[in-house]
């Protein structure tokens, strides 16, 4: 038990960050800043080229798959970092989606998918939901036929986020009806976006942010396209629902955002005289938010750890997603209270404050991820089940 | 970094589990109750000190294992799954590090060996009425008499106090705060025995005019202060060790008596809401266990942990205090039933989130060093 970095690690922090802190030019935060942190503009492709072409990419990956040959701690430090950086990382893509190419992608996918993603040339959304299923996702109706050689692929998907930037949607189809067992007869496809048959349509959201609808009109594509086994889907579905739950809460941009918060509250005077960071309920709340960050950290931390001994508990993966996901939006509340009235004023306004205008925003699209990613009243029946070993109730 | 325990740690934990769980039961600690018995079972202090578990944190030359806090804080947590009746905390934490740390040759060779041998006991007064900073007493005061001390005032909560040796306790001085090594037989020094939930013996221990003499004296002005905030941190870090062995205990307590007991004809467990509540504490005694040990570990590295031990003592409150509510709860009349053994774990985990200050004090503490730019985050 040594729960500091070794002090290679320590070496590699500050290497990114120093790497980060110039990648982030003022020009790249803006256009990142436009697009509502999620990324997609050009100065954003850019520098995700650069990054994969330097090797950051797949640090924590195998040599032979392309990889710096690391492990998923050196991966993690990398994400937080990036992460802290601001940048909007395609952590779907590279953090949850590619290891589960690498795992269990055909030789096409390997040879031709896996590598540019750690190049930073592929990007990749995920196509569970639909209007009709949700949290019961083995009841999805996106079919995929097999006709001749190859699959036809019909249906639709709801809250496709980023799908309208990348290169693929990672898609789950039923191949097989099996009304008593649905998640028995569904299998994932890789399916390009360039096809003709699809097409995607906005959904604005409460935070700014776009999310998609997406459609699937009769697109063919051939065996090469089937990840894994035929009906087989599931578990390929819940291991990369694993791997994301771990990214959606990384703590790299909370710290970064307290430590703004504290500098802010150290410096700002108030008008009867002496700091805003004097005052007792101010200490308080900057006092509940670094203790709950720290354990946001351990809690990650000690993920990677477990993935880099091969034993990542789902009981844990779960914990850490409610757990951050509900942290985050008391962060962004507590966070909000110091800087008062002004975390209400949008970046759009003239006399807008960087600060408060970033914490205005984050406090709209701070629930998305409880309910996202596997909503958390099933993570929680996760925990109880597989944690506690408590009967679950039959569905 | 290694969240894993080494094989040494493992040993250690494996052999104090099998001798707590052999030997401390519900029907064991039922005579203590309500003080119809003391609170000690001397037999387990034995047997603890055979295994060499008592010195699992002292020096070999003293008569110990020679491991570090690391080690002594699974010995902690063990005790707190069992809530076991003996002072670990008290004699091996708050009294035999420091004396180990701080003190002279002369000091550990009269006092460690005891304590490893089971032979005999120290611990520590670090609590006086309204201030719960052993590193600046306001109700104790010391002066110089020759090379010792006469110290005079008034501790609360002093466990074991009766049957310790020495006493381990800060005054204030002109110059600054003294640590002193007190003998409770010593002429000027009253115990009165005070009653707590727990049932473990602690004195109100008040001294009048007592003489200290200079080989009694851990630490003198320039020092006095150091020791104790660094006895301080150690036994807030075992504090929250307890409180991840009794919260563990009670929220599994909980989840195998949800799962078997049955309403509407399924057991409760399956209902959202009862299952939903043991996540809940699931997410929290995870979150305590590993913010208890970071602070551990650094501290074990010697590196500085002030903000990481306040950080844990914040969780351990907190968390005690949402388990044991969410557990007697979801038990229904049984966690209240004194037949049924959830209820002493309820008090355990309350006098874990009160000692050395609760979650509120903690907050405002650490509060004060994000304040001063002394608790960014790395």
């Amino acid at each position: 038990m040594k729960v500091e970095f070794t002090p290679e690690q320590e070496a590699l922090r500050s290497e990114l960050r120093a790497y980060f802190d110039e990648l982030m030019t003022p020009e790249l935060a803006a256009e990142c800043d436009r697009d509502m942190g999620e990324g997609g503009g050009p100065l954003w492709r850019e520098a995700l080229l650069k990054m994969g072409k330097d090797g950051w990419i797949g640090v924590g990956w195998p040599k032979e798959l392309g990889g710096r040959g690391m492990s998923p701690i050196e991966q993690f430090i990398f994400v937080e970092e990036i992460m802290r950086a601001g940048y909007p990382f395609p952590f779907l893509t590279t953090e949850s989606v590619g290891p589960q190419l690498a795992e269990h992608g055909n030789e096409w996918q390997k040879k031709n998918i896996v590598p540019k993603i750690l190049t930073g040339e592929c990007l990749i959304a995920i196509g569970y939901s639909e209007p009709g299923a949700g949290t019961d996702l083995a009841r999805l109706k996106t079919t995929a036929v097999k006709d001749g050689d190859e699959w036809v692929i019909n249906g639709q998907k709801m809250w496709t986020s980023l799908a309208h930037f990348c290169d693929y949607v990672w898609l789950a189809c039923r191949t097989e009806e099996n009304e008593a067992k649905p998640h028995r007869g569904i299998s994932m496809f890789l399916v390009p976006t360039s096809d003709p048959g699809w097409s995607a349509t906005p959904v604005n959201t409460l935070g700014g942010v776009r999310t998609n609808a997406t459609y699937y009109d009769n697109i063919r594509v051939s065996d090469d396209a089937m990840v894994g086994e035929l009906n087989g889907g599931w578990k390929l579905i819940t291991g990369q629902l694993n791997r994301e739950r771990l990214s959606l809460v990384n703590c790299g941009p909370t710290q970064h955002l307290f430590n703004m918060v504290v500098k802010w509250a150290q410096q700002t005077d108030l008008p009867q005289g002496g700091k805003l960071i004097d005052q007792d309920w101010v200490q308080m709340n900057l006092a509940k938010v670094r203790a709950g960050v720290e354990a946001l950290k351990l809690v990650c931390y000690k993920q990677a750890w477990a993935m880099s001994e091969g034993a990542l508990e789902m009981a844990d993966a779960s914990a850490a997603k409610v757990y951050g996901s509900e942290f985050f939006i008391e962060v962004y509340r507590a966070l909000g209270e110091v800087i008062g009235q002004f975390s209400t004023v949008s970046r759009h306004s003239d006399n807008a404050q960087e600060l408060a205008a970033k914490i205005e925003r984050m406090y709209r699209t701070a629930s998305i991820i409880t309910f996202g990613g596997g909503t958390n009243e099933i993570q929680r029946d996760i925990i109880s089940a597989a944690g506690l070993w408590m009967p679950r109730a039959a569905r | 970094m290694n969240f894993g325990f080494s094989e040494e740690q493992r040993d250690v934990q494996n052999l104090a589990r099998s001798i707590l769980s052999d030997l401390v039961s519900p029907e064991k600690l039922k005579p203590t109750d309500r003080y119809e018995n003391e609170r000690f079972d001397e037999e387990l202090w034995g047997k603890l000190a055979e295994a060499g578990l008592l010195g699992v944190a002292i020096d070999e030359a003293h008569g110990g294992m020679g491991f570090g806090f690391m080690e002594l804080s699974l010995l902690v947590e063990e005790a707190g799954r069992t809530i076991a009746p003996v002072p670990v905390i008290p004699a091996l934490v708050s009294a035999a590090l420091p004396l180990q740390k701080f003190g002279s040759d002369e000091q550990k060779a009269r006092l460690l060996p005891g304590v490893a041998s089971g032979k005999s006991l120290l611990t520590a007064a670090l609590m006086e009425e309204q201030n719960e900073n052993p590193a600046a007493p306001l109700l104790t005061k010391a002066s110089k008499q020759g090379e010792g001390y006469t110290v005079s005032g008034v501790k609360l909560c002093v466990p074991f106090a009766h049957r310790a040796e020495r006493i381990l306790l800060s005054a204030q001085t002109d110059q600054g705060v003294v640590a002193l090594l007190v003998d409770p037989k010593a002429s000027g020094v009253t115990l009165n025995a005070m009653k707590v939930t727990t049932y473990e013996p602690q004195f109100e221990l008040v001294l009048d005019k007592v003489a200290v003499a200079a080989e009694d004296v851990l630490a003198g002005p320039d020092k006095g202060a150091e020791v104790m905030q660094w006895l301080s941190e150690r036994t807030m870090a075992a504090l929250c060790a307890h409180q991840v062995g009794t919260t563990d205990v009670a929220m599994r307590m909980t989840a195998s008596y949800t799962a078997e007991r049955k309403q509407f004809g399924v057991p409760v467990a399956t209902f959202q809401a009862v299952g939903h509540r043991a996540a809940n504490c699931f997410i929290d005694v995870e979150c305590l266990r590993l913010n208890t040990y970071q602070a551990v570990s650094r501290l074990s590295g010697g590196l500085n942990a002030t903000n990481e031990v306040q950080i844990a003592k914040i969780w351990a409150g907190d968390v005690g205090h949402r388990v044991s509510y969410a557990s007697q709860h979801l038990h229904g009349g049984m966690g209240i039933d004194r037949d049924y053994p959830l209820w002493r774990y309820c008090t355990w985990m309350r006098h874990n989130e009160m000692m050395l200050g609760s979650s509120a004090k903690t907050l405002s503490d650490l509060g004060k060093r994000i304040a001063a730019g002394e608790a960014f985050c790395s």
